[in-house]
């Protein structure tokens, strides 16, 4: 009697609770945790819920901003005045001292100090004032701290406004006097317009750097202002939108993220271990084991950085600066300088700065990292016999520290001092600079007695290296790096990584051997099992 | 002679006629005229017949010397908004080209309108 209703119950039952469950996830939304989705995203999820922030002050209603402004100094003593703790901490950060870390004496690593790149290769102790336009003073490193580069949310040119200001508010013109007043207006309006660091306060340099959009980074360029969810699925416009800051959080206007000499994390905490810790990698959001219960993606989260999966591909937007050569620099056309576009519609030739390589949706490299890197300064010797890496990723295989991590290279040919066998830091922009005259060792002279580093007066070129970690333009789950592009003996992502064994990339014979005669060796077994039990015609179980 | 004072007189005005504009850069207000290019954009956009309050070409988009032509010649037809600029007076139109020469691709300080 009960085998007869039992079955339509059940079924009916079945039916409403997946019509239930089917309900709830189409009315929850793209935020609500899924019940089936890795557990990595449902905690990012929940750590992140709560998208809306806040102000506790409308600087538009604040008395002090409302007075004339004539320069920048005026703008930071107002702020200053009610945040006054703010200097104090901002002169301590890299962002003000461009300097590493104190720790690393007697090394200076730092743009300020003696690092160089293969770009525009030094700041020559800050002689080359063009640097310095990315600076977040109002005069270089001497003068006050611009609060509204990073929090001003109104774009401005300030240095044009102050001194067109000043130079129309002196004269007795009618017109002139009213260009003055409008010039004022619109620097009350961005002196009011205050609030936290957004994508475009951080990327009017971060995007930029190198001296222009994607030189430097390859994961961030000004299509990241606005970026679609394809492109980085946290900061999309049409899915988290986060800004910088979600991730890159600050203590004392401190910005957590900073990779130099020391990680950007000592350690890779979710916030579940430590809610005061930073949310600067990815196990901060998301834990070491992000992924569904059983998922051999969570078996490689030891050796293999986030990263590494989740970003295919870098610039995928614009086109990323991949190579500089300094030594095809100085040639004229028809007596003057010139350059030529590629196909990209980027700069590929310029007189001033040689020949330039660009690419778009660029595969990383990827090396072993433990956070730190490797820095070659003006001061240490290189072997120009070899290419010579001006800076390196730290770590290797067997530290317990590092992880397989996707590195941008830019490869470089730039100038070195063939008797001290040091690279060279010519000076660039200014009278005085290679971008004027085109003389090397002139330029040489000038950028090495800057930095007060000797120079012998020979000079040759010689190939470097330049890495930048990977971390933006994360991709949507369904674009990541497949297993297949790795475990593969041809072609393989990771190729160049030493110091593990790679199912399906490498090749030991007498583990492959050992391996077939385990696997030949199973099937045997049940081979027989299954034909002795045929031929006994039992099952090991006894009739009842 | 007073043929000849005529002929020096005649000489003299058509050579500074044609000169005028070229040497017009030294004299204009270089600063004002920035702003009064601005101005231009901003109008033309509030009139709607462009989508941004900018200017469409940038000091650097010129050598000095084609800058030169351009204002010589009163070709302004690359500038858009032309109702805008059938308006500007001959001092502003100086100004503007000031600003344009003293910023052009081949001067000192190339520019763009930031």
């Amino acid at each position: 009697m009960l085998g007869i209703h039992w079955k339509p119950v059940l079924m009916g039952a079945l039916v409403v609770l997946s019509a239930a469950f089917l309900g709830t996830t189409l009315v929850s939304g793209a935020d609500t945790p899924s019940p089936d989705q890795a557990p990595g995203r449902t905690m990012a999820q929940q750590a992140t819920k709560s998208k809306a922030l806040w102000i506790t002050t409308d600087h538009t209603k604040i008395e002090k901003l409302q007075k004339t402004f004539s320069s920048g100094d005026e703008v930071t003593a107002a702020c200053l005045s009610c945040h006054s703790e703010a200097a104090g901490q901002f002169h301590e950060t890299i962002h003000w001292s461009w300097m590493a870390s104190a720790a690393d004496a007697p090394k200076r690593y730092g743009k300020a100090g003696d690092s160089i790149n293969n770009f525009c290769i030094s700041t020559n102790n800050g002689t080359d004032k063009g640097c310095f336009s990315c600076h977040p003073g109002w005069e270089g490193q001497s003068g006050a701290i611009n609060c509204l580069v990073c929090h001003g949310q109104t774009e401005i040119n300030w240095g044009e406004s102050f001194e067109d200001y000043q130079a129309f508010a002196e004269s007795d013109d009618p017109e002139e006097l009213e260009i003055a007043a409008e010039l004022q207006s619109s620097i009350q309006t961005a002196v009011q317009s205050v609030g936290r660091p957004t994508r475009q306060n951080c990327g009017s340099c971060h995007f930029y750097g190198g001296g222009g959009d994607g030189v430097k980074h390859g994961d961030l360029d000004s299509s990241i202002t606005k970026p679609s969810k394809s492109l980085d699925v946290h900061m999309g416009t049409d899915g988290q939108n986060f800004t910088c800051t979600r991730c890159h959080t600050t203590v004392l206007h401190n910005v957590a993220g900073r990779i130099y000499t020391q990680p950007a994390a000592l350690e890779r905490k979710s916030l579940i271990e430590d809610d005061l810790t930073s949310k600067i990698t990815c196990e901060s959001c998301h834990s070491a084991t992000p992924h569904k219960k059983g998922s051999k993606a969570n078996d490689h989260t030891d050796k293999v950085a986030c990263q590494t999966c989740h970003i295919p591909t870098m610039a995928r937007a614009l086109p990323t600066k991949m190579s500089w050569d300094w030594s095809k620099a100085g040639k004229l056309k028809d007596g003057k300088k010139y350059k030529e576009k590629g196909e990209l519609g980027t700069v590929d030739y310029m007189t001033i700065k040689g020949q330039m390589r660009w690419e778009k949706n660029v595969k990383p490299e990827y090396a072993w990292w433990n956070g730190s890197i490797k820095s070659t300064t003006v001061k240490d010797v290189v072997d120009p016999t070899q290419v010579v890496a001006v800076s390196a990723p730290r770590g290797d295989a067997g530290d317990g520290m590092s992880r397989i991590y996707p590195f941008k290279v830019h490869r470089g040919r730039q100038p070195y001092d063939k008797v001290h066998k040091t690279l060279l830091a010519p000076l660039l922009s200014g009278k005085e600079g290679f971008w004027n005259h085109l003389d090397w060792d002139r330029a040489l002279r000038k950028g090495q007695a800057a930095l007060d580093v000797p120079y012998s007066g020979e000079f040759d070129f010689v190939d470097t290296t330049y890495v930048f970690p990977t971390t933006h333009m994360v991709a949507p789950k369904e674009n990541v790096v497949s297993c297949g592009e790795c475990h593969t003996g041809e072609g393989s992502r990771l190729a160049a990584i030493s110091g593990l064994y790679m199912p399906g990339r490498d090749g030991a014979g007498v583990v492959d051997a050992f391996g077939w005669i385990m696997v030949l060796g199973a099937l045997l077994g049940v081979c027989l099992h299954g034909l002795g039990r045929i031929f006994t015609n039992g099952n090991g179980k006894k009739e009842t | 002679m007073l043929k000849r004072i005529t002929l020096i007189a005649v000489t003299l005005l058509v050579t500074l006629s044609l000169s005028g504009v070229a040497v017009a850069g030294e004299d204009g207000n270089k600063r004002k005229g920035k702003y009064t290019y601005r101005k231009v954009y901003k109008a033309c956009n509030a009139r709607g017949e462009v989508d941004i309050a900018k200017p469409t070409l940038n000091p650097d988009a010129k050598t000095q010397a084609q800058w030169t032509s351009v204002f010589e010649n009163k070709e302004f037809a690359e500038f858009g908004c032309q109702e805008e600029w059938s308006q500007l007076s001959d001092k502003e139109l100086l100004d503007i080209y000031s600003y344009l020469h003293a910023h052009a691709s081949d001067s000192p300080t190339p520019a763009k309108c930031k």
